[in-house]
């Protein structure tokens, strides 16, 4: 098996639910160390499922994907969970969970059945809600905290995990402004400190393009472009997958483009 | 440094915590069975009791037999029957994600049901006494439910919560005809089918306590060990597998030594509804969701919860006995509509 160079690899990935319905075709992506790489596209275009085979829960019919040189399709969903961890798009928990026991369980991975905890796991768990400012809701019960609030726990939880590769399903897309660009604020922050490589799925590609320093654009399961923000969110690109003419704008302080209708 | 989750209160104490449980709950529960020796159609009193515990060939040889071969087994029976049904309504409330499951929701117990009226049946038919072979049935019949459930589920849903839930519900319905239409060509044997339908801990003896208790016992110490796992699956199905928890063995593991666990009790005390479903909510609220706490809680409310419940079932009409599963229901159904709309609030 040839080795490659890049932190991560996509080779070939097909995915389907059932066999005919191809919902990924032909993914072939390479993505470096502490790279923010944003997936956007329509509705259906494949996005959380990429996300989901990237992650290692749903297995590609075809194609393999090396993180750091090993087969993801390879490893023990336990292995995985050690090298990758999810933010999920819905953080609805059934049981009214502490925020910290929630953190806690990012820990799941490292936690022998038998033997229990070690105190070095509280320290983690406790060190990710400090990074993510949400040490304060430790004792708050998670169904009952706001959604900013909790995604922030939830963001804990991922870091808890302490992944190599951190995977976010449309982070945003439950928080109101005010919480998005905190959450993006606290996302750059956390990934140059803790050299993570992100990769997120954006259902709004103004905040895709400020916060991504690369977008992949998708197209019915296809790679349709991938590359900076400049590149990626022009008119001809948006109008093919979109099918609605966009004005495109200069951001004055990003120096990205952003859509507007 | 290791006073990080000091003001944290649940997990960093859990051992502690488990340890202390265990040890009020022993002593509780010891308690509570030693109170309900009390309870019965000949009085005896509470200085006698102690003295024939303490030495059995002490007093008079009835009084001894009702204290040692008919109160003493009932009441362990009951504590194991409570126990283990709070245990497997705890887990698979935590499995399915889903707060109104009860040890009954997935089929299992009607399955038991069915098998054993198919074996009292039999038992009636042919001239066999088969009452030995009696858990057997039962256990069969459990056995068969689930794999109808599962089987059914994955069809339909990919063996989801949502399916196996309503699977579940299809088979219990199914089961409880099949029942209503032995009962219907029944006669005689119409009254040791009730029994299996509405609970009953009054047959009780040493032997079927020796045959209960290494499968409740290790079952629920099995059960346990995948605390962890449940709290996990809390934040949802692919959330849990993003952790590690490979969730379709872990469900094949808590749906099968659960349905054992049950399959065990039901063929020997019949269907004692609503212990199950409800003890688990009053843990949870007591000590939080965290199910390395909540459930040897649970478990030991329930054989407390069941053991008193017998005995209003006892005396309440003494000397006519009220089919436990009645009380636990006229009981548990308040408590049970309270938690609903505390809920909703």
């Amino acid at each position: 098996m040839e080795k490659s160079n890049h932190f991560l690899t996509l080779k070939d990935i097909c995915f389907s639910y059932n066999g005919t319905n191809k919902i990924l075709t032909n993914i072939n992506i390479s993505i470096e160390r502490t790279e923010l790489i944003g997936i956007i596209g329509p509705n259906g275009s494949g996005k959380t499922t990429l996300l989901n085979v990237i992650s290692g829960i749903l297995k590609p019919d075809v194609g393999d994907i090396f993180l750091q040189n090993k087969n993801i399709n390879h490893l023990s969903i336990e292995k995985i969970a050690k090298l990758i961890s999810v933010v999920p798009q819905n953080n609805w928990v059934t049981f009214n969970f502490k925020a910290g026991e929630v953190v806690f369980m990012g820990r799941m991975p490292y936690i022998s059945r038998i033997k229990g905890e070690k105190p070095e796991d509280y320290q983690i768990s406790r060190e990710a809600m400090r990074k993510t400012h949400s040490l304060s809701l430790s004792d708050k019960n998670i169904q009952q905290i706001s959604g900013g609030e909790r995604q922030r726990v939830f963001l804990a939880k991922a870091l808890a995990q302490t992944p190599e590769l951190l995977l976010l399903d449309e982070f945003t897309s439950h928080l109101d402004l005010k919480y998005k660009y905190e959450m993006l604020n606290l996302l750059k922050h956390i990934l140059k400190k803790e050299k993570l490589t992100i990769i997120s799925t954006f259902h709004d590609l103004n905040l895709a393009s400020i916060a991504s320093d690369r977008l992949l654009l998708l197209n019915k399961g296809k790679v349709e472009k991938i590359g900076n923000p400049v590149d990626v969110l022009t008119e001809k690109n948006i109008y093919k997958v979109y099918k609605v003419k966009p004005i495109l704008i200069n951001h004055p302080e990003f120096n990205v483009p952003q859509v507007i209708m | 440094m290791n006073k990080s989750f000091t003001h944290n209160s649940g997990y960093a104490h859990w051992k502690k915590k488990a340890m202390l449980i265990i040890l009020a709950g022993t002593l509780v529960t010891l308690l509570s069975g030693i109170i309900c020796l009390n309870f019965g159609a000949v009085s005896i009193r509470p200085g006698e009791i102690i003295s024939l515990l303490l030495n059995s060939n002490n007093y008079d040889k009835t009084k001894s037999l009702i204290i040692w071969q008919l109160r003493a087994p009932r009441i362990i029976l009951g504590i194991l029957t409570g126990a283990a049904l709070s245990m497997v309504g705890g887990v698979f409330q935590g499995i399915l994600r889903n707060p109104l499951a009860d040890p009954y929701i997935l089929g299992v117990s009607a399955g038991a049901a069915l098998g054993a009226c198919i074996g009292i049946a039999f038992q009636y038919i042919t001239g066999y006494a088969f009452a030995s072979y009696l858990p057997l049935f039962a256990f069969l019949g459990a056995m068969l439910s689930l794999y109808l459930v599962y089987r059914s589920s994955k069809i339909s849903f990919s063996a989801n919560s949502t399916g196996l839930l309503l699977s579940g519900v299809a088979i219990t319905f199914l089961f409880s005809a099949l029942i209503t239409v032995l009962l219907a060509f029944s006669r005689r044997e119409l009254h040791s089918m009730v029994f299996w339908l509405m609970g009953d801990l009054s047959a009780a003896n040493w032997q079927k306590i020796n045959i209960i208790t290494l499968p409740v016992i290790f079952g629920s110490i099995l059960l346990y060990f995948s605390s962890l796992d449940l709290n996990a699956l809390a934040l949802g199905e692919e959330e849990a597998l993003h952790l590690g928890v490979n969730t379709g063995k872990l469900r094949i593991r808590i749906f099968l030594i659960g349905s054992i666990i049950i399959a065990t009790i039901v063929s020997f005390t019949g269907l004692i509804g609503f212990v199950g479903l409800i003890i688990p909510h009053i843990a949870r609220l007591l000590v939080g969701p965290d199910h390395r706490i909540m459930l040897p809680i649970a478990s030991f409310l329930g054989g407390i919860f069941l053991i008193f419940c017998d005995v209003l079932a006892r005396i309440l009409v003494s000397p006519t006995e009220i089919p436990i599963g009645a009380i636990t229901a006229i009981v548990g159904v308040p408590i049970f509509i309270y938690l609903l709309r505390r809920n909703r609030q």
